[in-house]
């Protein structure tokens, strides 16, 4: 799959999930079904669930060229899911022209309206969106021919708007991708977000302390003190089940605990 | 650190903006910024490092400020130079912190800076130089 993106390249007409023969057969043979009046409903559902995975790659064909932009990888293949559902709905085999030539403009429209839905913190005016894209695009062009970054007059000598007007885009560039802090990078793995690379203390470490400090007090205890604490801490007995097998009565274990911790607790302080 | 005497002395601004010495008036104090600088034919990545640069010089001087007192932003204008000069009043004004965060990056950005405590007062000076355009063309 990955040679057929390379071969196809910049084109975006050439699907890759449609760029071989068999693949491309298979779809038409689907959309003859889906097409087929005759057919079971089930069949119908079933020849549209193959349609969508089989044109997927083109898809995350589609998504792939947005990625870095702010928006995770995969919320992007979802609305691009989206267009693609869209495109097996309403396409017309007996046009002539293939699938994936016309699904691909309506995956990457759903895609960027994703963007200038989504991506906005503030509901800015249609006219700034646009104004603002067309500021990026020129900025990027004057950089270029100019060597340096363009001034608001040169960008809207470009544009052919007032400098007033460019102004105001740029301070809309504001409003714009607030991305939560916490977003992720966006790389392989996008699900690692920044709070799960932080390191914390380790909160074992405290018990160290703890555990080192009451050792002594244990060995100290008397044998069938210690043997109760080992039971029910250790062990994860039950009080009653102590109660049987030490042979004394729940209530006296339940009383021989509470005064043992209580002792190890009061002794842990006296050293502190 | 160099000096921006020469153009803020003995002149009078040429655009004073007062506002509530409180940080939800920055962004109203950037967006001037930005717009006086675009005016002055400065180039958006210039214009960017102005609006960074004064929000800086807000952070060093507001902690300081009393409350309920301004703060006044003086914008002095030039071709391809804008100064811009941040005060407030306080009583209880330190020295300025020459190794905060704030101080760095506003250095860093500006072509010159400076950070005054005279009495209760807390002055921030920056001036940014365009680019000279013809140097490059």
């Amino acid at each position: 799959m990955t040679a057929d993106i390379n071969r196809d390249g910049g084109a975006p007409g050439e699907a890759p999930s449609a760029g071989n023969e068999p693949n491309r057969q298979r779809s038409a043979e689907f959309f003859a079904v889906l097409h087929d009046p005759a057919a079971a409903p089930s069949r119908h559902e079933s020849a549209r669930d193959g349609l969508v995975h089989l044109h997927l790659p083109l898809v995350q064909h589609c998504a792939r060229r947005f990625r870095n932009r702010g928006e995770p990888y995969e919320d992007l293949v979802q609305v691009g899911t989206i267009g693609l559902l869209k495109s097996i709905d309403h396409f017309d085999a007996e046009r002539g022209v293939e699938f994936s030539t016309y699904a691909t403009p309506t995956i990457i429209g759903e895609i960027k309206r994703h963007f200038r839905d989504k991506g906005w913190a503030i509901r800015v005016p249609r006219r700034l969106q646009e104004l603002r894209m067309q500021i990026g695009a020129a900025t990027g062009e004057l950089t270029q021919d100019l060597g340096r970054s363009p001034t608001p007059r040169e960008l809207a000598g470009r544009i052919g708007c007032t400098v007033e007007e460019v102004i105001e885009g740029l301070e809309s560039n504001n409003a714009y991708a607030t991305l939560s802090l916490d977003a992720g990078d966006d790389h392989e793995d996008s699900a690692t977000r920044l709070l799960d690379r932080l390191g914390a203390d380790d909160e074992h470490l405290e018990h160290v302390e703890v555990r080192e400090s009451i050792k002594p007090l244990l060995d100290a205890l008397e044998p069938r003190e210690k043997k109760i604490l080992l039971l029910r801490f250790f062990k994860n007995m039950t009080q009653s089940q102590i109660a049987e097998e030490i042979g004394v009565s729940q209530m006296h274990v339940s009383r021989l605990l509470t005064r043992t911790l209580a002792q190890l607790r009061e002794s842990l302080h006296d050293t502190a | 650190m160099s000096s921006t005497g020469s153009i803020t002395d003995g002149r009078r601004a040429d655009v004073e903006l007062r506002l509530p010495a409180d940080s939800a008036y920055v962004s109203v104090l950037r967006t001037t910024t930005a717009g006086l600088a675009a005016r002055l034919d400065f180039t958006i990545d210039d214009i960017e490092d102005l609006r960074i640069a004064v929000g800086e010089a807000c952070a060093m001087v507001l902690p300081d400020a009393d409350p309920g007192s301004p703060l006044l932003a003086e914008f002095f204008l030039a071709p391809s130079l804008l100064t811009v000069r941040v005060t407030v009043g306080g009583s209880e004004i330190g020295k300025p912190d020459y190794d905060s965060f704030a101080w760095q990056v506003l250095d860093t950005l500006a072509s010159s800076a400076s950070a005054e405590v005279d009495g209760d007062t807390f002055v921030v000076t920056l001036t940014m130089e365009a680019e000279t355009l013809e140097l490059r063309l």
